[in-house]
């Protein structure tokens, strides 16, 4: 059943705002490895029922993550990966 | 003969950018340091900034030189014409004048090269000998690629796997230019083998190229990471677009009724505005439109009926595809120049009433594309088509109101590399909506009583 539901939406293709360039929903559903792309229903929405799809094809604790994801600003996003980077660099000294 | 374009000589190129901090109604609220919860000091961006850019990020000085290395550079392209679009001005049939600044004629064929030459500058001043940095379809990592070899520094690239294997020829450019641009997610970082271990065939995502990229800067030694949106320095770089127009508005003893860019990260929308946002600021009647994409439905698929045009019944009834005043697909209404990427600055504005967001589907922006090619000849970048979406719609506003109007629009950049855009959009691969049968039943009934067309 999901397999089929993956066949009807898998190829449809639309302008990534993020990236730039056209892509199909094969990308936006598996940006974030296990989850979706968080503008996933935003920009995919009025094409097809898209949170449908995703609440029938996701596990409920994989939905909630999806549900979960608040992007933060860039300033935020930078610093937080400054520090992660630092932290990863720290790892590899010890 | 008239007119088509207003040229600068190369001595009339400003020499200062314009700093919208100091002049801000209300200042920006510092960013807080996602770890301590403290303003974020220079100290905390160092590891990937040098202090002159930081300087320039935190600075409220109204008025920052360009530096003669920067201006340099700059008169390869600049100062860029500013252009009169009469042609597609006769195809629209409105009573509106289109002037637009050309940005795509710069090396890398957009606006980016503004702010990625001065960061490569004062990177090379600071020292730094390597930078890193991420890019989606490759216009940033491309700009900033010749830029680093203006300035013979070394430049690695994260492009997001799925955009490197798609978008082939700026990549293509970025090795030209000297730069090694390298498919993320990599074996170059952790933050790469980390995703590369749990999905051996990841795609890629714009999160995960940053993440590298920035590991990348702080790995290294006298390697700094840059990033061409968002942050205000960038802005300030771009400043030079409005500066330039204003000075030849002003040669031709014009002024804008209305300034407009297509706003993503908010650089090339913030460089055509902000000189124009300070005028507002001081009293200027100039309307300040930032277009965007949006997956709300063109409304041309709704019944043409008279409506208000706005939720609150203001405005008169007028005859428009209609899907009702009061459609509101409900993740949009929020939607609006709020996405996380959009720049604070721009934002703000947008908070401060300074700055009006429209929004435009990525069909109808294509449709516009396709027009201004067929019109004025050159083809617009994709990003470009969503401004020039928002002119024709700004035209159109302008022949219901009957009111005469001068429109002056970035036009950011060419899209000879985006053509496979084009091509999607006109074998119809991209989708039209579907309005399903329930919405128009709805915008019928919402509709029911008033006089029809």
């Amino acid at each position: 059943m999901t397999e089929l539901l993956f066949d009807k939406y898998d190829h449809l293709s639309i302008r990534c705002p993020k990236l730039g360039h056209e892509l199909t929903f094969a990308y936006c559903r598996r940006e974030g490895g296990n989850l979706p792309c968080p503008r996933s229903i935003r920009c995919w929405e009025t094409f097809f029922p898209v949170e449908n799809f995703l609440r029938e094809t996701l596990d409920v604790e994989t939905w909630d993550a999806f549900c979960r994801q608040a992007p933060p600003d860039k300033m935020t996003t930078l610093l937080d990966l400054i520090e992660k980077a630092k932290a990863r660099q720290q790892a590899d000294r010890t | 003969m008239k007119t088509m374009k207003v040229l600068l000589e190369d001595h009339e190129i400003p020499r200062q950018w314009y700093n919208i901090q100091a002049d801000l109604p209300t200042p920006l609220r510092p960013p807080l340091h996602p770890a301590t919860g403290k303003p974020v000091g220079p100290e905390d961006l160092a590891p990937i900034f040098p202090m002159n850019l930081i300087e320039q990020e935190v600075s409220t000085e109204r008025w920052i030189d360009i530096p003669e290395e920067v201006l340099e550079k700059y008169l390869i392209w600049r100062p860029t014409p500013l252009c009169r679009a009469r042609n597609f001005e006769k195809l629209l049939d409105a009573p509106v004048k289109i002037y637009y600044k050309m940005e795509g004629n710069s090396p890398a064929g957009s606006h980016k090269p503004n702010t990625a030459i001065p960061q490569a500058y004062y990177n090379k001043v600071a020292g730094v000998k390597h930078l890193s940095t991420e890019t989606g379809a490759g216009q940033w990592g491309s700009a900033l690629s010749m830029a680093c070899q203006m300035f013979g520094l070394g430049c690695r690239v994260f492009m997001v796997k799925v955009s490197y294997e798609q978008k082939p020829y700026r990549r293509m450019m970025m090795n030209v230019w000297g730069a090694e641009c390298i498919p993320s997610p990599s074996n170059l970082t952790q933050a790469g083998r980390n995703v590369l271990a749990e999905h051996p065939d990841s795609p890629g995502s714009l999160g995960i190229a940053i993440s590298e990229a920035i590991e990348d800067a702080i790995a290294h030694p006298n390697a700094k990471y840059s990033l061409g949106s968002v942050l205000n320095h960038v802005m300030l770089h771009q400043t030079i677009i409005g500066l330039e127009a204003q000075k030849q508005m002003a040669k031709i003893g014009v002024y804008p009724d209305v300034v407009m860019g297509c706003a993503g990260g908010g650089s090339n929308f913030a460089g055509i505005s902000l000189p124009y946002v300070r005028d507002k600021i001081h009293g200027k009647d100039v309307k300040i439109v930032g277009a965007e994409p949006t997956s709300c439905p063109t409304l041309t698929r709704g019944p043409f009926a008279y409506d208000f045009g706005d939720l609150a019944k203001m405005t008169p009834l007028l005859p428009m595809y209609t899907l009702g005043h009061d459609y509101v697909p409900a993740p949009i209404h929020a939607g609006g120049l709020r996405y996380h990427g959009m720049a604070p600055i721009v934002s703000h504005l947008v908070k401060e009433n300074l700055v009006e967001a429209r929004a435009y589907h990525q069909l109808d922006t294509f449709e516009a594309g396709v027009m201004w090619a067929r019109s004025e000849g050159f083809i617009p970048a994709p990003e470009t088509d969503h401004v020039i979406a928002a002119v024709v719609d700004e035209a159109r506003r302008a022949k219901e109101e009957g009111k005469e109007k001068v429109i002056l629009f970035n036009w950011s950049g060419h899209g000879m590399v985006d053509l496979a855009s084009y091509d999607a959009y006109l074998t119809g691969k991209l989708l039209p909506y579907e309005l399903p049968d329930e919405e128009i039943a709805r915008a019928l009934r919402a509709i029911e009583g008033f006089p029809k067309p």
